[in-house]
């Protein structure tokens, strides 16, 4: 199954970009503030992706619960590659930073029911949801307070996780650590890494391509291509002089005034 | 999402185009309809859906928008219909809904299986007149645009949604009246040439009785150097009239060589409310204008969408590599790089750089009697970006300048709520509480002019602004920069 769920969340992830990218955007889209070169564009795009910088002007409180929740998804997975591939760090970084990982969890866990409980409370955030928004908040909390409790409660060393990580990529697979609950936290993360390229989770690579922000604020200055832009039946100024005649010959001679 | 028929603003819907301008301007299905008879033809669903597919395949901020919206409700209170109306489906994210759950229905698999229960709706003709009522009260302004955090911009949901209506037949008189005539004309006034020819004398005599100068304005002359566009509303439109006597009051001064034209006489563009054809069509009028006038680059006046074409879209629709000549100031000798491509300025650049280089004189003494401020319109705002330069002008023509509550000012401004197509009197009711959040802006700034560099702002500021029973002067920047500049 992980070798599936791998091929999905990759080949859906790549599909879905390779899709958008073979649709032209026709005109600039820009949207202010737009800088005109592309390292403004760059510093814009760093701004949104590290600190929300959009999300941050319509006002504070969703701003800090969705970039917290971001940071502490970061911060998870993180967590889970250290765990994996270089345990010993931690004894190197201190006991006491991995203690941090471990309430790091814990309030993700929280920010999660941030976001559930918004949809739920606030009439006009529920009125635009779906079974799908609260499916996917459900899902992720129950991935998170199953791999919380995992942790937590020590049921599952970290060494056999890390020992069945290093199976599947040496394509020597092994059954993965005999734990329901911890096995339940598997099979839950793998639905949810299936699911993500044809969701709306996908935003987190399409996030950086709206036109609307990659942009640069120069369309007076450089031909933006078009491909499709078709051909437009126009009346010729000569028909339009010739219905005016009259109209025309009061400005001046040859319909000009000069 | 349930649709209730009873919704607050369900009742500000705006009139049906005549038959007569259907046919004119070859709208397919031209038919007597209303929006409780829609008097649709028979494979509509197929047409709409077909259409929804190629526009899918056309745009890729479509495509992208469709797919990763996450439905934070981060735009929902940003909108001034939703906040003015309360009516939910006026939020940015439902209005985008009623077209996503279309898309999600018919075009992607969970859809296909699950229909409801995947978010997806039917395509059916009581949905397609709650598009008719939502997608026209979007006036494109693009604020929910600013505030969504992948820049989702539910102007580009709004114009695929209107470019698959006009595919079934379904347009507004409030676009399609004004557009037949622009391109029969040349202005959606429908001002003929000798009306036109009427307004510029008049203007020239009054400006002779205020200043005691003799200005000239040239009409369709040939080899001009620039050509000169202004949104066809300056011609005889209050306060609109103040400003276009400013133009040609600096022209005059600086002794510059341009030209007007009676063929494309119109600089604002209603098409591009419509869809992506008739756009290109009015705005071909203009470039084609200036290759037969042979000018070497356009200077536009104040307009907002306007501005939009000219800046975003033009270069693109109708602009090819040889067409015109980089603009060059021949007063300052300032290179317009900016629009190298397009060769086309906007007069506030071009007024900016004027006062930059001391090239005008300007007395602001003139302006004293007024506190001015500036309400950033829509378009150049959004669109262009152009925040700082009308700015700069009017700290230069008047002593007293005050900014708007920074909720509602620079990129983050709620406009005139009239644009994209809404300017009708059957909208007035939903605009006057859209409006209000800017009303009460101008009332806290305790100014007593507000300076627009819109005609449609010009058009309806008058009018909300008596209905606030705020007493507050509405014109031009350029209606200030007039009223300063020292006229020999």
């Amino acid at each position: 199954m992980p070798y599936v769920t791998v091929l999905l969340f990759v080949g859906g992830l790549t599909f879905r970009t390779v899709r958008w990218l073979s649709i032209p955007v026709p005109t600039k889209v820009v949207v202010t503030p737009a800088p005109v070169t592309w390292p403004g564009v760059f510093e814009r795009m760093s701004l949104e992706v590290l600190g929300f910088r959009s999300l941050m002007k319509g006002g504070w409180k969703l701003w800090l619960g969705g970039w917290l929740f971001h940071i502490l998804l970061g911060v998870t997975l993180l967590t889970h590659f250290i765990n994996f591939f270089d345990y010993g760090l931690w004894n190197q970084l201190g006991y006491g930073w991995y203690e941090v990982a471990g309430y790091a969890g814990i309030a993700f866990a929280s920010m999660v029911a941030f976001l559930l409980l918004r949809r739920i409370f606030l009439p006009g955030v529920r009125y635009v949801s779906k079974a799908s928004d609260y499916g996917v908040l459900l899902l992720l909390f129950g991935i998170i307070i199953l791999g919380d409790y995992t942790r937590t409660f020590g049921a599952v060393s970290v060494s056999a996780v890390s020992q069945y990580v290093y199976g599947l990529l040496t394509l020597q697979p092994t059954l993965p650590p005999n734990n329901t609950v911890f096995l339940l936290h598997l099979l839950l993360a793998q639905i949810f890494l299936m699911y993500l390229p044809f969701s709306k989770v996908s935003h987190l690579v399409g996030w950086v391509l709206a036109p609307t922000r990659n942009q640069r604020n120069d369309a007076r200055a450089l031909w933006h291509r078009n491909p499709w832009n078709p051909a437009v039946e126009l009346e010729p100024y000569s028909s339009y002089a010739a219905r005016y005649e009259r109209e025309l010959e009061e400005l001046g001679p040859g319909g000009e005034r000069r | 999402m349930k649709l209730d028929r009873n919704f607050a603003a369900q009742k500000y819907v705006l009139h049906p185009t005549r038959k007569k301008d259907m046919e004119t301007m070859h709208l397919p299905f031209p038919r007597d309809w209303n929006p409780e008879n829609l008097n649709l033809p028979q494979n509509w669903k197929e047409i709409a859906l077909a259409k929804l597919d190629e526009l899918r395949g056309k745009y890729r901020e479509l495509q992208l928008f469709l797919d990763i919206c996450v439905a934070c409700g981060a735009c929902a209170d940003k909108c001034p219909f939703f906040i003015g109306t309360n009516d939910p489906h006026n939020m940015p994210v439902a209005r985008q809904e009623l077209l996503r759950s279309v898309y999600r229905r018919y075009f992607t698999t969970a859809g296909k299986l699950f229909h409801g229960l995947a978010g997806g709706r039917e395509l059916d003709e009581d949905l397609i007149r709650q598009w008719y009522v939502y997608f026209y009260q979007c006036s494109q302004c693009r604020r929910c645009a600013v505030f969504c955090p992948y820049g989702i911009d539910t102007a580009v949901f709004t114009m695929a949604a209107r470019e698959v209506m006009s595919a079934i037949g379904l347009t507004p008189r409030s676009l399609t009246e004004s557009i037949a005539k622009c391109e029969i004309v040349g202005n959606h006034m429908g001002m003929q040439p000798a009306a036109m020819l009427n307004s510029i004398s008049f203007a020239e005599q009054e400006i002779k009785e205020e200043t005691g100068v003799d200005v000239h304005v040239p009409v369709n002359k040939k080899g001009a150097e620039v050509f000169f566009l202004v949104p066809s509303a300056d011609y005889f439109g209050e306060p609109h009239w103040h400003t276009f006597k400013g133009y040609l009051k600096l022209f005059h001064r600086i002794g510059l060589d341009y030209t007007m034209s009676t063929y494309a006489s119109e600089g604002g563009n209603f098409g591009t409310w419509l869809n992506y054809e008739h756009m290109k069509k009015l705005n071909r009028k203009i470039t084609a204008e200036a290759r037969r006038l042979g000018v070497k680059w356009i200077l536009g006046g104040e307009c907002g969408h306007m501005w939009r074409v000219l800046h975003s879209y033009m270069g693109t629709m109708n602009v090819n590599s040889d067409f015109l000549e980089e603009p060059v100031s021949p007063v300052t000798g300032t290179h317009f790089r900016i629009a190298q491509h397009s060769k086309t300025v906007h007069i506030c650049e071009f007024t900016a750089d004027l006062i930059r280089h001391e090239k005008i004189p300007l007395d602001p003494g003139k302006n004293k009697e007024f506190k001015v401020t500036f309400s950033d319109s829509c378009n150049p705002a959004r669109f262009m970006g152009l925040i700082e330069e009308p700015r700069y002008i009017l700290r230069n023509v008047c002593p007293n300048y005050v900014e708007l509550d920074p909720s509602v000012n620079r990129e983050r401004t709620i406009c005139c709520t009239a644009g994209g197509g809404l300017l009708a009197d059957e909208t007035l009711p939903l605009r006057l509480r859209a409006i209000k959040p800017k009303i009460d802006a101008i009332r806290e700034s305790q100014a007593n002019f507000l300076a627009l560099i819109c005609a449609i702002d010009k058009a309806v500021y008058p009018e909300y602004l008596k209905h606030y029973d705020l007493p507050v002067q509405v014109g031009g920047v350029h209606e200030l920069v007039s009223n300063a500049l020292v006229m020999t």
